[in-house]
Parts: C-alpha cells; sequence; structure tokens
C-alpha cells in the first residue's frame, strides 16, 4: 500500500512512514490585508486597509500562533509558502497539506458583500501564491455561508480546479447550517463533488449568536474548552433536516471540534429519533448510519485522556479508522504535531494520515 | 392455545380500546375500524405500559420539508418515550423486526375471545415496512 508520489521539494528522510502523511487543516495566511488589494475591486480594494476585522470582536484573545512560527524576516505565521513548507512539511515528513486559510469567519462579518469580495480575493491570491507553485498544497474554497446564492457562485468558480479539495464555511452561523437557506451551498458543492468543510470561528462576533446558550464566557479557556458545542448543533440540524437524505452524495468535514463528543451525539440521536421520529419524517435511517456514512472529523485538537487506551474506546465507539482524518492546525499554539498520533493503534495510522483523506478529497 | 372470553366485543367500538389481565399477562385489545387487535401491554423499549398510549397517526417516510400523514388510527405510541408501534402487527414502525407479541382475537356469540399460549396470528406486511 505504500504510496511514493511524494511531491517534490519534501525532505527524503529516513523516519518516514510507508503511507502518505496528509495534513487537512492549515492555516496559511496573508502577510498583511494589502496582499489582497490586487484581487479586490473599488470599494472595497480601498475599504480593506481600514476595516478589515468582523466587528465586534469576542475580547478574550483570540489563539495565538506557535511563538516560532514567525518568518525568518519576523513575518505572520504561515504566510510564507518556503517558511510553511520547510518547517511543517519538511520537518513532519508531511506528504500534502489541504491549506484551510483563515477567512471562512467573515460569513458574520455583517457586510456580506464585502465578506463576499474578501473572500473571493483570499481564493484567488491562495490559487496564485501557494497552489500554482507549490505542489505540496491542496486549497479550500471560502465561501461565505450567510450569502448561499454567492456562495453557489464562488464554488462554480473554483470547483473545477484541481488544486481545490473542499469547500469551507464557517463553524459559527446566523442559523443551524440544516436549513434550507444554506441548501444552494451544498448543492453547489456536490455539482463539483467536493466536500464541504467546517471549521470553528468567529463565535459570539458580528452577526454570529452568542458563544454559548448560557451567555459569553469570561476567558479564551472557557471558548475554547466549550468549541465543540458549536458542532454538536450543526451535526444536530444536519441530520434533523434531512439535508443528506436531500444530497445523497454530499460529504462533511469537521475540522478542529475534537472527536471525543460523537459518541454521546450519535446515541442520543438514536435515542431521540426512536421516539421522535415522526417529527422529522425524511429521517429515514438511525442517525448514527447517515453521520457514518456522510462526515469526517479531524483530528486535532485530539482528546488527551490520562490513558491513552481510553481515547482508542472512544475512537471505535465512531468507527475512527474510517472517519478520522489528520490534522496539524499550523501554526496555531493548539498545534498537534504528526507524532500525537502515535498514541494510536499501527492499524489506525495508514487511514487516519493518507486513506481517509484521499476518499475524502479525491486525492 | 387457551380461550380467554374477554367481554362483550360492541364495549370496544372503532377507535376505541380495552386493556385486561388475560392469563395473567397485561393485553391491551384495540378495535381498528372494526377488526379486533390484541398486543401485550409491555413496550420492547422499557417494559413500558404501551397499551396505555395515544392512538393516531403518524408521518410516513418523506422527502426533507413534507409532510405525509398516514396509518390513521393504526399508529400506537408509548406513552413513556413515543416509540410507535403498528397496532394491526404490533411491528415497531423504525425497527419492523421488532413486534410486541400479538395474540389472536376472534369474537364468538358477540363475545371477544383472546387466544393466549398459541403461536402469534400471521403479521401481515404493513406500509411501515417499506421505510
Amino acid at each position: 500500500m505504500t504510496r511514493n508520489d511524494r511531491p517534490a521539494g519534501t525532505a527524503a528522510a529516513s523516519r518516514r512512514r510507508p503511507y502518505r502523511v496528509i495534513d487537512s487543516d492549515v492555516h496559511h495566511s496573508l502577510p498583511d490585508w494589502q496582499a489582497l488589494q490586487p484581487y479586490l475591486q473599488e470599494p472595497w480594494r480601498s475599504k480593506i486597509l481600514e476595516a478589515n476585522s468582523i466587528v465586534g470582536g469576542l475580547g478574550l484573545g483570540a489563539g495565538r500562533n506557535r511563538l516560532d512560527s514567525v518568518t525568518p524576516d519576523g513575518g505572520t505565521p504561515a504566510s510564507d509558502p518556503e517558511f510553511t513548507i520547510r518547517q511543517l512539511i519538511v520537518e513532519n515528513h508531511i506528504d500534502l497539506a489541504i491549506l484551510t486559510g483563515n477567512i471562512y469567519g467573515w460569513n458574520v462579518h455583517p457586510n456580506p458583500e464585502y465578506a463576499n469580495a474578501v473572500m473571493s480575493a483570499f481564493n484567488d491570491w491562495t490559487v496564485e501564491h501557494w497552489l500554482t507553485p507549490h505542489p505540496q498544497f491542496r486549497g479550500s474554497i471560502a465561501v461565505n455561508s450567510n450569502d448561499p446564492e454567492t456562495a453557489a457562485a464562488e464554488i462554480d468558480r473554483l470547483g473545477e480546479r484541481d488544486d481545490m479539495v473542499m469547500a469551507i464555511i464557517g463553524g459559527t452561523s446566523t442559523a443551524p447550517y440544516g436549513q434550507k437557506f444554506f441548501h444552494p451551498i451544498y448543492e453547489a458543492a456536490v455539482r463539483h463533488d467536493l466536500p464541504i468543510g467546517i471549521h470553528v470561528a468567529a463565535a459570539g462576533t458580528g452577526l454570529a449568536p452568542a458563544v454559548s446558550p448560557v451567555g459569553t464566557p469570561r476567558t479564551f479557556f472557557e471558548y475554547h474548552s466549550g468549541l465543540p458545542r458549536i458542532y454538536i448543533t450543526q451535526l444536530i440540524s444536519l441530520i434533523a433536516e434531512g439535508v443528506f437524505e436531500k444530497f445523497p452524495r454530499l460529504r462533511w468535514l469537521f475540522i478542529e471540534g475534537g472527536v471525543a463528543w460523537l459518541p454521546h451525539v450519535t446515541w442520543r440521536l438514536d435515542k431521540e429519533w426512536r421516539a421522535l421520529r415522526r417529527e422529522v419524517p425524511w429521517v429515514k435511517r438511525p442517525p448514527s448510519e447517515v453521520i457514518r456514512e456522510h462526515c469526517y472529523f479531524t483530528t486535532q485538537p485530539l482528546e488527551e485522556p490520562p490513558q491513552p487506551e481510553l481515547l482508542v474506546q472512544i475512537l471505535e465507539m465512531i468507527d475512527g479508522r474510517n472517519c478520522l482524518l489528520y490534522s496539524s492546525d499550523y501554526p496555531h499554539w493548539d498545534y498537534d504535531a504528526v507524532h500525537v498520533l502515535n498514541a494510536l493503534p499501527a492499524d489506525y495510522q495508514p487511514n487516519i494520515f493518507q486513506r481517509n483523506a484521499e476518499r475524502l478529497f479525491g486525492l | 392455545m387457551a380461550r380467554h372470553v374477554v367481554g362483550p366485543a360492541d364495549a370496544i367500538p372503532p377507535g376505541g380500546r380495552r386493556v385486561l389481565t388475560v392469563a395473567g399477562r397485561s393485553i391491551g385489545i384495540f378495535n381498528v375500524e372494526g377488526r379486533f387487535h390484541a398486543l401485550r401491554n409491555s413496550c420492547l423499549h422499557n417494559q413500558a405500559p404501551v397499551c396505555l398510549g395515544e392512538v393516531g397517526a403518524t408521518y410516513l417516510p418523506s422527502e426533507p420539508g413534507q409532510y405525509r400523514r398516514g396509518l390513521d388510527g393504526r399508529v400506537l405510541r408509548c406513552p413513556w418515550h413515543g416509540w410507535e408501534y403498528d397496532i394491526t402487527t404490533g411491528r415497531n414502525l423504525i425497527d419492523p423486526g421488532r413486534k410486541l407479541t400479538t395474540y389472536p382475537v376472534t369474537v364468538e356469540d358477540g363475545d371477544l375471545v383472546v387466544h393466549v399460549g398459541g403461536p402469534a396470528p400471521g403479521a401481515r406486511p404493513t406500509a411501515a415496512d417499506a421505510r
């Protein structure tokens, strides 16, 4: 099963694994907002230099980056493809990195036209500076989930490119993602045989609802520890609204939400379905089956119980061999190096590092 | 199979039911459009007294966003957790391979007779089976 088609530029290291290592969440970043100017029309071209964040930040302090990920010339982490190749790809013997960027959260920007323009410009910048020159990378089409028609058009614009492997949307949204309002995005993704990736972002900012149903926490520690609640809500909505019945070819990747919450949610969904199925009669199969067929999850931030074998038990409960994709989250502070997965049984690793990503992304 | 005369058939009109103890078992007798059905009063889920649940319709498997009402008068919904059964077969609506114990019921000289202890009556497939 060994694949030797490593892209040029990676190290021929003695420690390389007998399978491809694919990293499914790498946050490449603009060096500065000015870099988007060539890809923007007015009025946004001027606007980007004066107002380039989502209104009303949480004020909790955003997650930091790995301190050593600042580029050699003092630049923004993961803004330099060459340095990213050296620090992430070569050092970790990674074969392919899926770029997720950091722009998907603009779906909760109060001005959807501005968000559309910025996301589209970011996609063009990604193609020109990362994907075209560097075969080590594949891209994600960032689309504004709060403007589904424009999002679908953006997927249509870039969806046939071989180097774009998914459409990515923000984890926080103005309504749960199962709802009909969002379906044009999923229709477009299916049209181009692309999975939807969802990435936690921007909770409690801009148009987004409160960070939690009990209000806003006081610390980043609380915010970050509770992030899976976003995906719990989104996953339940996708199931309940019959999204995977309506789009049987749609596949969905939950990025950076962890995985240990899944047994709870799937078992609960199955149990509630037995009691309340008549409310959602289009859900024709146990939700656990639907999830198993359509949903994938990245590993980072992998839960770290005191006894690693407890995590393996949880992965057994969710068919982790077949639904998990390795992700590093480089260059963020809570990065998971490749060796974090050494705690898992050997027979998990080829799937999580290689095969599941190949299947999901068609690599 | 033991015959148990449980009372006059006309005491249970269409849409009605009685829950009785027959041969030491709690059994619900239902009249669905003039035909009688007897079910063991114990839900497959947590042994709740299922025969005390609501009788009504359900929503059949449909396309997202569409509601298709069906099985009117044939659905028994457990009073505890809402598991649904087809009264005429005892089958669970979402898992037709699982069914409540059913008993043959006959009407003899105006009396209802429940036959306990023998094989369950041959259950025919229902619309729910086509889920």
